[in-house]
């Protein structure tokens, strides 16, 4: 709580800006990276590529600008709830979608 | 409020703490300050319960898109090299940039040091948001155009490529919705905090509808891959 108040008293506009324009900065790279790997020759690593680094801007932005980095452990909590009932919802449905292809 | 709650006020440099408490936190029977840190502690916590919610109810479209684009792959790329790729880069790099300027308001709101920085922060990203929209108008009309509505004058001759465009349809207008409710919320935080000088500093509601913001920036960045992406290097 000390730490925070000292921040808040040294805390500057400039500062402020640069902490975060650093993050939009790469969350520009990467979509440029994006697009330009989705004319990649190479198929499914293409969609590979693409579905990751929508990953890492997610990540981006949930650590940064949703401030989960500085979160309680109950707010945590709850974000990583939402992301594991989500994979269980794809664990268990891709797995039965996949494994009919398979048999097809 | 008591001698010491103003005190208090003056010492935390909170312009008027009391009139902000709401139920139950109001009913506590801590001073002012201790029940405001719980009353934003209950916010962030609020709305994170909903956001997760709101993570399953994009993930079971997305899932839905998932396995019908492993049953039908080839139409799905070529369903996929018909949307147009500029608008959907353009309006990928405007939301990242709403976000930017969305935390950047929160973040100088809970300084509370700079209320004409988060009031321009605000109006900025509520701008986005309607650049956004405009750019997606663009595009449906394009769409139409090029008959890209499932139906009987559909465009392309596999039929599977209308289930693309019937989950292109449905999730971008699904998140068009959820943009239009950020931007009026946008919009209210903008016009109160200029209409009363001490609303934003400290408000809870900043961070609240900062987090929404940030949560349907993240859902575009995910329906960028799946619907603008897929079939271009084929």
């Amino acid at each position: 709580m000390s730490a925070e108040a000292e921040s808040k008293s040294t805390e500057t506009p400039g500062a402020l800006w640069r902490r975060n324009l650093w993050v939009w900065a790469g969350l520009m790279l990467f979509l440029a990276l994006s697009t330009w790997a989705a004319y990649w020759p190479y198929g499914r690593i293409d969609t590979a590529v693409a579905f990751g680094i929508a990953g890492v801007k997610t990540a981006l932005v949930a650590l940064v600008f949703m401030r989960l980095k500085h979160a309680s452990g109950l707010v945590r909590v709850v974000a990583a709830c939402g992301l594991f009932w989500a994979a269980i919802l794809f664990t268990l449905t891709l797995a039965d979608v996949l494994s009919r292809m398979a048999n097809r | 409020m008591s001698r010491a709650d103003v005190e208090a006020c003056l010492r935390e440099g909170h312009p008027d703490i009391e009139a902000r408490l709401r139920e139950p936190w109001s009913d506590l029977e801590t001073d002012h300050a201790t029940a405001f840190a719980r009353q934003r502690d209950g916010a962030t916590f609020g709305i994170w319960v909903f956001l997760a919610s709101e993570v399953l109810f994009f993930g079971a479209l997305f899932l839905t898109y998932t396995a019908a684009r492993l049953a039908n792959q080839d139409a799905f790329a070529a369903a996929g090299r018909e949307t147009n790729i500029v608008f959907g880069t353009l309006n990928t790099a405007i939301l990242l940039t709403s976000s930017l300027t969305m935390a950047v308001a929160s973040q100088a709101a809970e300084k509370g040091l700079f209320r004409r920085l988060t009031l321009w922060c605000l109006a900025a990203t509520a701008v986005f948001g309607l650049a956004f929209l405009v750019v997606k108008g663009f595009e449906y009309r394009e769409d139409i155009e090029k008959h890209l509505v499932p139906g009987a004058h559909f465009a392309l001759s596999q039929a599977p490529a209308q289930i693309f465009f019937g989950f292109y349809w449905l999730v971008t207008v699904v998140h068009a919705i959820h943009l239009s409710i950020g931007i009026a919320l946008v919009t209210r935080l903008a016009v109160m905090g200029w209409r009363d000088v001490d609303f934003l500093e400290e408000n809870p509601q900043v961070e609240v509808t900062a987090l929404y913001w940030h949560l349907v920036d993240v859902v575009w960045v995910f329906l960028y891959p799946m619907l603008y992406l897929p079939g271009r290097s084929g």
